[in-house]
């Protein structure tokens, strides 16, 4: 079974960045500064809800590497072992 | 009666009735495909299927009623959680789960926990889906109420009979494949209303001006912090512990089709807000929010006002399609949790596959009669009762899944402790009303954090056999074949005895 560090999972890294990122957001709470009218608190999540599609295609792309990469190297090690 | 919107609306019902129909054989086959569409579904139609599973009335008529009454900072913070409901599924869980090869929640609960803690999430899932079937029946009613001209109670019933049909008579297929055209419907319909809205107020920043001009208090943050906070978290977790979404993780063909379909699901439902944010700063303009019955009735009001009546029928029957797409998946998900996850898996282990989709048929209807009671006199807006349902489901079980799948040492006791303590706390802390509304899991969530983790270090740990488990989750290895015959075969990898 090919082991990997849960802390190096793609998956686990990019969770954190959306907790960070909503961390920001919701301790900095800036809804008494207006920006065109609208609290600059509505601001942060909008562009919030487009880094969420971003890190969802970077997952996505990344994911695939790391697979193909566990692959090649399991099959790397079954055809020395078999050697 | 509006003749026009009705026709559409009526076509468009008996379509979605058809289609049930027409995979009611395929269905009918095996349990598989009656949960997981045989797990064939292609990114294609599993993106549309998991954005339409994802968006339900909530996310147009609930999100866009609460921001104009609440204000656009509202809006957002629904969004703001509620689009990362995909992302944060595949980071924290889809490919963890879909390696585990099982086909619903409760399996999953039972394969790393034990028995004991499969039959509470099992009941969990029916009670929470059986009332999140509740703010879809309300809006079904108030739609149909307003195209056909019946009372409200009729179009409860009546909607909430025919959805209940295609879904009980067809299974995953039906909903799928609903679902990709009630998914196209939706987001389209809603990208039309809002460029009918830009071009009428010449383009986004005067629509917002304008709606400023008529509510000056539009752009403030109007409740207290936990308001928004607790509906953002509930949302955030929505795709981890709602079983009718997690579910359709399991329907695709193959991981990379998942993930896929995930990625694009999400792209979907981010034009879908973009747009409802749009329908919002309309719905602001009109100033109409004092004057309505429902304020959840805005989305329907802005349709009325921008969409000559033929559009504004393909409009109203997109709304519909975000009801019945959610509430499909939703008993769906009741079903399973009844028919399967407790009768088959507990009470009759022979039971043919033909007598668990018919069992499953009879709970749908079941279901359904209970949500249709309930909705008849709604308890909250829309908005505020998905929250109840999202909290509810992240107070009791999102905790001890999270970390059944990343957590060697969570244990059975402190899985069942955790989900027990963190259900019980948020139903009292809803029935006391004593914090802002949906601020309930702020509380809730975290005592489940602390009775998982400590009831788990008091006791012993899991057993070797169960920690490999865990390990394998998180090897990016795609077992797809074992996992598909672990899905046709699914007695064949459950654990026997309660652990």
């Amino acid at each position: 079974m090919t082991q990997r560090s849960k802390f190096k999972d793609p998956g686990f890294i990019l969770a954190i960045v959306v907790l960070l990122y909503s961390a920001f957001v919701w301790i900095w709470w800036p809804h008494e500064t207006y920006v065109a009218g609208v609290a600059l608190t509505a601001w942060l999540m909008l562009a919030g809800i487009i880094l969420w599609f971003i890190l969802a295609v970077v997952y996505v792309f990344w994911i695939e590497h790391v697979e193909k990469s566990v692959k090649e190297e399991t099959e790397r090690r079954d055809m020395h072992e078999n050697n | 009666m509006r003749i026009t919107e009705a026709i559409i609306v009526l076509l468009y019902l008996l379509f979605m009735i058809g289609i049930g129909l027409y995979f009611y054989r395929r269905a009918r086959s095996s349990s598989s495909d009656y949960y997981t569409a045989g797990s064939n579904i292609n990114t294609f139609v599993g993106a549309f299927a998991i954005a339409a599973a994802v968006a339900s009335s909530s996310s147009l008529m609930g999100a866009v009623g609460s921001g104009v009454t609440l204000g656009l900072p509202y809006f957002f913070a629904y969004a703001f959680g509620a689009i990362g409901i995909l992302p944060f599924a595949m980071f924290l869980i889809s490919g963890q789960v879909r390696r585990a090869g099982v086909k619903t929640m409760p399996d999953f609960f039972d394969q790393r926990f034990g028995r004991s803690v499969q039959i509470l999430s099992a009941i969990i899932v029916v009670l929470a889906m059986t009332f999140y079937m509740v703010p879809q029946l309300t809006a079904s009613g108030l739609i149909g109420s307003y195209v056909l001209g019946i009372d409200y109670i009729w179009a409860v019933i009546i909607l909430g009979l025919g959805f209940t049909i295609y879904a009980a008579l067809g299974g995953m297929w039906a909903i799928t494949y609903t679902d990709l055209f009630q998914g196209a419907i939706m987001l389209l319909g809603v990208m039309v209303l809002a460029m009918f809205i830009l071009f009428d107020h010449s383009g986004i920043f005067t629509l917002l001006n304008d709606a400023l001009a008529v509510d000056p208090n539009f752009g403030d943050v109007t409740q207290p912090w936990m308001a928004y906070f607790g509906l953002f978290i509930a949302f955030l977790w929505f795709g981890i512990i709602s079983p009718s979404v997690v579910m359709r993780n399991f329907a695709s063909r193959d991981a990379k089709t998942a993930r896929r379909s995930s990625m694009w699901g999400t792209l979907i439902y981010l034009l879908l807000f973009l747009s409802g944010m749009v329908v919002a700063m309309a719905g602001a303009s009109l100033g109409i929010a004092d004057q309505l019955e429902n304020a959840d009735m805005i989305f329907v009001s802005v349709i009325e006002h921008y969409l000559p009546p033929i559009v504004g029928g393909i409009m109203l029957a997109g709304l519909l399609a975000s009801i019945m797409s959610s509430a499909d998946a939703m008993l769906l998900a009741v079903s399973a949790g009844v028919a399967y996850d407790i009768y088959k898996k507990n009470i009759n282990k022979d039971a043919s596959e033909r007598l668990i989709t018919l069992l499953s048929l009879i709970v749908m209807l079941v279901a359904s009669v209970a949500g249709i009671l309930v909705a008849i006199n709604p308890p909250q807006l829309i908005a505020i009762m998905v929250g109840w349902v999202g909290g509810f489901l992240l107070s009791s079980f999102g905790i001890p899944f999270v970390l059944g799948i990343w957590w060697k040492r969570a244990n059975k006791q402190g899985a069942f402790a955790g989900m027990l303590g963190g259900a019980v706390v948020f139903l009292i802390l809803v029935s006391l009303q004593l914090l802002p509304t949906n601020a309930e899991p702020i509380i809730a969530a975290p005592v489940s954090l602390i009775l998982t983790v400590g009831v788990s270090l008091m006791t012993a740990p899991p057993s070797r056999e169960i920690q490999d488990q865990v390990d394998r989750y998180h090897t990016h290895i795609e077992a797809e074949a074992k996992a598909k015959a672990a899905v046709t075969q699914p007695e064949g990898y459950g654990y026997d005895t309660d652990r």
